[in-house]
């Protein structure tokens, strides 16, 4: 059974001084899976997304990945213990190419990134994962052009290569089709079904998009002041009836 | 599709190279003086810029480090040792030991803080220089006499000459610009750059910033120091001011001049400081005033830098 | 004893001026986000504005008043026509440009007045000695040790009681939310520029009869205010009074215990503050 929890939490929690803003949160996400955690603002989402992602240490619990626990490691270790996240406010290299974005992620884990010569592109190793991974999003054929002159979708892709380009095997999206319109929605949503269908990565997102949720969770999580409320397949979550009074109800038939 | 290699334009910088040679032939010795002195500080320019340009750090400490190499070769000299290479390696090494630890303890700061902290450390190493008397000669600094020869083909080459300084300085300053150059177009340099651009997502795609900024700041601490040696031969001198802020700012000066976003700008930039300095000073004893007025448009309208700037305009199109 | 007595009035009497000048560098910065090199040439300016004034009025305290104010003309000139250019830009352009604004006043007051030395006499009823606990001290200099707090209790009653204090204060926490709420945010940026060169200019003031006047007095304080604002926490006012001084007291009492390594004490102080907290001793992590 732990064997395929590729991401285990066990009763996490973080305070700042004495206000906690998650609470004994405990959850196993299986191998392949896409999961989506859900809540109202102030929920606690981003501080949980933040405690496991290394971005600070949780004042309580655990996280184990792979079977290996990685609470409170900084992030740079736990990417190298193949968890990468995106953020809600697109993090990527403004001023360099799209082909350069992705080689940065790609020079890290093959442990070039103290090497004080020799020409990237003439990198096999390199340059071929980049393009194969620009090829899954979408973005082969803009590979040279300056990430800054993007369109905002074009460059929400962009960070989606930099996060696949390491094949990380839990992919954490924090609310990928944030600001995007309806058509770069549609094509966010068919581009993680195809990656989580065609690679088998795991994905684990947040999003307020009820639609996108439930058109790409196979598995829901509720956080609700800082406390996991519920959590089921799509079809549970909508059944709900506290799910529905603290926070669903209005929004998906509306 | 990707280009499968990124081309070099090769001929500008081979052109300015056989220019640089020729140079002394065709100028008077006061100028080919001058020349030397823009190179040195071109040098510790753009070793400069690795920080700022590349890294995305403001380092108003590099006089430290500049003096930490001017200071090695001095006290060598002084105690005898006569070969170039060994007083280039003690130098080097000495400023790269020096920027190990002060970066060590500064590259956890950010933006104004760091250069703050740099600038704190900088003078640190100023104060120590200024005082210890035994070992730095106090504020008198340490004079050299004898400067290093060389064995070319087989004769004795000295260069107690300007035109002899001139080569000398030129072809370690080409080293250290090729070196430079291919670090900054190495996977370390694209790193570097993606340093400047997001630190946070370096993190978070498994780069360790604490140390990738150490190493740069060594290295540019390294360049600085080869620089500071062949400023103390050049200039028969290692002085405290060498290390004072009003000197690290220098680089700072050109390659803001020259433009930070282009390898050889500060190279540039220093050539446009010192010129500018001997036209000045032509007509008044107020350089600084000139100084100051001049810089005060270069840094409201020419925002990449005048090099920088005018090649954007004239060459190739912007970002945005 | 008297070494301790006469180190701390010495002490309190520098770590004032460099409150004066440092409060201001550290307002500038907490509203604008800009660290202005130019501030210790403001503070030289102050000094040798007030020299002036005194020998056009034949009066210290009118040289004090109009000095300072002719200062506040040329640093309102330098933000309307400089600074508010370089607002959104990278910190290294905003320290490059006020180092050019150093540049040009410090060589265009050796222009004017000569790079020489000037002295300037305090008024009568400062000048001279008195006795405190046994010890001599000059009285100008124990009129610093007070008009300091006194001026600093002035600036905090103006921050916390009148409506432009509370309205620069909300700026600096943060100027979207005062231009939100419909302040005129430019014009706040003047007024603190203005209300920053003042106290650069002031203190430079009250400086002139404890020190001789040259171009470069500016240089070397404007390096230790920056580390008294650092060490303070950029921007907090508290901050800049206690780091000023704490400044002032090591310094002091480096020339008894530290020996040649006095000069080395501000930067010690500086890295250690850095090391331990990055933010400063006033100012709460992000």
């Amino acid at each position: 059974m732990s064997s395929q929890n590729v991401l285990r939490i066990e009763n996490l929690g973080h305070s700042y001084g004495k206000f906690k803003v998650i609470e004994d949160i405990s959850l196993a996400i299986h191998q392949g899976e896409t999961s989506a955690l859900i809540g109202p603002n102030g929920a606690g989402k981003t501080t949980f997304y933040n405690a496991i992602s290394g971005k600070f240490a949780p004042t309580r619990g655990k996280v184990l990945l792979n079977g290996e626990d990685i609470t409170g490691l900084p992030a740079h270790r736990v990417v190298d213990k193949g968890m990468c996240r995106s953020f809600q406010i697109t993090n990527i290299f403004s001023e360099l190419s799209v082909a350069e974005n992705v080689f940065s992620p790609l020079i890290i884990q093959q442990k070039k990134h103290f090497k004080l010569s020799g020409n990237i592109y003439r990198d096999k190793a390199i340059t071929e994962k980049t393009m194969h991974t620009l090829e899954q999003v979408g973005l082969a054929d803009r590979a040279d052009q300056v990430v800054a002159n993007l369109a905002y979708g074009d460059k929400r892709l962009v960070e989606m290569a930099i996060v696949l380009a390491r094949d990380p095997s839990v992919v954490l999206l924090d609310e990928p089709t944030a600001g995007m319109n309806p058509e770069e929605t549609e094509n966010m949503i068919a581009l993680i079904k195809r990656l989580a269908k065609n690679s088998g990565t795991t994905f684990f997102i947040t999003e307020h998009d009820m639609k996108v949720v439930f058109s790409l969770a196979e598995r829901i999580y509720v956080l609700h002041q800082g406390h996991l409320l519920a959590q089921g397949t799509p079809e549970q979550i909508r059944a709900n009836a506290q799910v529905q009074e603290a926070y669903l109800g209005r929004k998906v038939h509306a | 599709m990707m280009s499968s290699t990124r081309r070099h334009n090769l001929l500008g910088p081979a052109v300015l190279c056989l220019v640089l040679l020729m140079a002394p032939l065709f100028i008077p010795t006061y100028w080919t003086m001058i020349l030397s002195e823009i190179l040195i500080m071109g040098l510790m320019a753009i070793s400069f810029n690795l920080l700022l340009g590349y890294t995305g750090l403001l380092s108003f400490g590099q006089g430290a480090f500049f003096g930490m190499g001017a200071y090695s070769a001095a006290l060598m000299l002084q105690a005898g040792y006569q070969n170039l290479l060994l007083i280039l390696l003690v130098g080097i090494l000495a400023a790269l030991l020096a920027a190990l630890i002060v970066g060590f303890f500064s590259v956890r700061l950010d933006e104004i803080f760091f250069a703050m902290i740099t600038l704190g450390f900088g003078m640190l190493f100023f104060s120590i220089a200024h005082n210890w008397l035994d070992v730095t000669g106090g504020s008198d600094g340490l004079p050299v006499f004898t400067l290093p020869s060389v064995k070319f083909f087989g004769s004795e080459l000295t260069f107690y000459t300007p035109i002899n300084m001139y080569y000398l300085v030129f072809t370690l300053v080409l080293v250290g610009i090729i070196l430079l150059w291919l670090i900054v177009h190495s996977p370390f340099g694209l790193i570097l750059t993606s340093l400047r651009e997001n630190k946070q997502r370096v993190a978070f795609i498994g780069g360790n910033v604490k140390i990738l900024r150490v190493v740069a700041f060594a290295l540019s601490g390294a360049f600085t120091g080869l620089s500071g040696v062949l400023f103390c031969l050049f200039n028969n001198m290692a002085t405290p001011e060498f290390m004072h802020w009003s000197f690290s700012a220098k680089p700072v000066i050109m390659s803001i001049i020259g433009g930070t976003g282009v390898f050889l700008g500060p190279l540039f930039g220093a050539a446009i400081f010192f010129v500018l300095e001997q036209v000045i000073i032509q007509f008044t004893e107020n350089w600084m005033l000139f100084l100051g007025i001049v810089l005060v448009p270069i840094v409201l309208f020419f925002p990449q830098g005048v090099f920088g700037t005018l090649r954007n305009r004239f060459f190739k199109q912007g970002v945005k | 004893m008297e070494i301790l007595l006469l180190n701390t009035l010495n002490g309190l009497s520098w770590g004032m001026l460099l409150f004066l000048i440092s409060v201001g560098l550290t307002t500038v910065f907490g509203v604008m986000g800009v660290l202005n090199f130019a501030h210790g040439s403001l503070f030289m300016l102050g000094a040798y504005l007030c020299m002036q004034a005194m020998q056009y009025f034949d009066s210290f305290w009118f040289g004090l008043l109009v000095g300072p104010l002719c200062a506040v003309v040329i640093g309102v000139l330098v933000e309307k026509f400089l600074l508010k250019r370089v607002y959104d830009r990278d910190v290294s352009y905003q320290l490059l440009l006020t180092f050019a604004v150093l540049l040009i006043l410090d060589d265009a007051v050796r222009m004017i007045w000569g790079s020489g030395y000037h002295v300037v006499e305090p008024p009568a009823i400062l000048n001279g000695i008195m006795t405190i606990a046994g010890q001599d001290y000059p009285v100008y200099r124990f009129f610093l040790i007070i008009i300091g707090p006194l001026i600093g209790g002035l600036l905090w009653s103006f921050f916390h009681f009148t409506k432009w204090g509370k309205i620069i204060r909300a700026a600096s926490f943060d100027n979207i939310m005062a231009e939100g709420v419909g302040i005129n945010v430019p014009l706040i940026y003047t007024a603190v520029f203005a209300l920053g060169t003042w106290l650069a200019a002031l203190g430079g003031a009250l400086a002139a009869p404890q020190q001789s006047l040259i171009p470069s007095m500016g240089e070397k304080i404007i390096i230790e205010s920056f580390i008294v604002v650092v060490v303070g926490g950029m921007g907090s006012f508290p901050g800049a009074f206690v780091g000023a001084l704490l400044l002032g007291l090591l310094e002091s009492f480096g020339t008894v215990f530290a020996g040649r390594l006095q000069m080395a004490i501000p930067y010690i102080l500086l890295a250690v503050i850095l090391l331990i907290k990055p933010n400063g001793l006033f100012r709460k992590g992000v």
